[in-house]
């Protein structure tokens, strides 16, 4: 099998030695995306830091016995993070009453326009109300840039799979949010 | 290239052509740039879909919650502060050797003043001997 290339090899050696200044580094590099990829999956500040510092715990643990090669290390990041994304998700829907609430309108009021931080809470909502699978697909392409072939592989799915769930989350994006788009008047 | 398979891509990974696959980049620029009354409304729609995500934003990290995770790297096994002990280990190697280089001195002086002071010793119990009468050195000396 060839080896894989790993931008973060040394980084995650030095880690494994238990230097300080990689740990930081880690930090530095690793947190913003794994805090990220929770908020956008979970769409809930105080979860997503749980995630994060979980993951990035699992991450001490893994970096004294991680064998270079194999994989690249922020891909088994990504798929730490979305398990314990998902872990949250599935108890979430355990406690979900039969009768799914109604979803408050998020839209604008009629007598203003939008501000950006506007457009980006309904953004955010949006994708909150996507179904799971169009929002990894989503998030892991287009917020995290994996690669289409790193996001197939992690969402277990193949290529073709995952471009049909980009494809109908952006396009169920649109609809969602089509008042905001520039000429959506009288569609 | 086809007119469907270019479709499909913008519509997955969007109007930037940073963001199609590697492997198809190429190609599909080449058919944007061959077929632009086909590609232009796909890309326009892409577009408002993609400026759309870029709304979104999150939270950057906090200082408390990087302090946490830097933390629970010790907490995991990892010895974080290894390197900022070195010059501590290297001082109490320092002072280790020293302190034995001191007592094998020590030893060896303590080994030289015995041997001195025994043959002083001896030397007196000699001219002592040797003041008594009828008393052979051999005797004393052995």
């Amino acid at each position: 099998m060839a080896l894989i290339a790993d931008p973060d090899e040394d980084l995650v050696r030095r880690v494994g030695q238990g230097d300080p200044a990689a740990i930081q580094a880690m930090v530095a590099r690793k947190l913003p995306r794994m805090l990220a990829l929770a908020q956008r999956m979970l769409g809930d500040a105080v979860e997503a830091e749980d995630v994060a510092q979980d993951a990035m715990l699992r991450a001490w643990k893994q970096a004294p016995r991680w064998t270079p090669g194999q994989a690249k290390f922020d891909t088994w990041l990504h798929r730490v993070g979305l398990n314990l994304c998902y872990d949250r998700l599935r108890r979430r829907r355990e406690v979900t009453t039969a009768t799914p609430p109604d979803q408050p309108d998020t839209g604008p009021a009629p007598d203003r326009g939008l501000l950006a931080a506007d457009v980006g809470a309904r953004v955010d909502a949006a994708l909150a109300r996507l179904p799971d699978r169009q929002r990894e697909a989503i998030v892991l392409c287009h917020y995290q840039e994996l690669t289409n072939i790193e996001a197939a592989a992690l969402m277990e799915v193949s290529v073709d799979a995952l471009e049909s769930l980009l494809s109908r989350g952006r396009r169920a994006l649109r609809q969602a949010l089509a008042d905001i788009r520039p000429g959506a008047e009288g569609e | 290239m086809t007119s469907e398979r270019f479709l499909a891509l913008v519509a997955a990974y969007g109007a930037d052509a940073r963001r199609w696959p590697e492997a198809e980049r190429a190609l599909a620029r080449a058919f944007a740039a061959a077929h632009p009354d086909v590609v232009a409304p796909a890309l326009a729609e892409a577009d408002a879909a993609d400026a759309l995500l870029q709304a979104s934003r999150v939270a950057y990290p906090s200082m408390a919650l990087r302090d946490r995770i830097i933390a629970s790297a010790a907490g995991a096994g990892l010895k974080a502060h290894r390197e900022g002990r070195r010059w501590l280990d290297r001082l109490v190697l320092a002072l280790g050797a020293g302190w034995a280089a001191a007592a094998c001195a020590g030893v060896v002086a303590g080994v030289m003043m015995t041997t001195w002071l025994t043959a002083d010793v001896q030397a007196e119990a000699v001219l002592y001997q040797a003041s008594l009468l009828g008393v052979d050195d051999a005797e004393v000396l052995g």
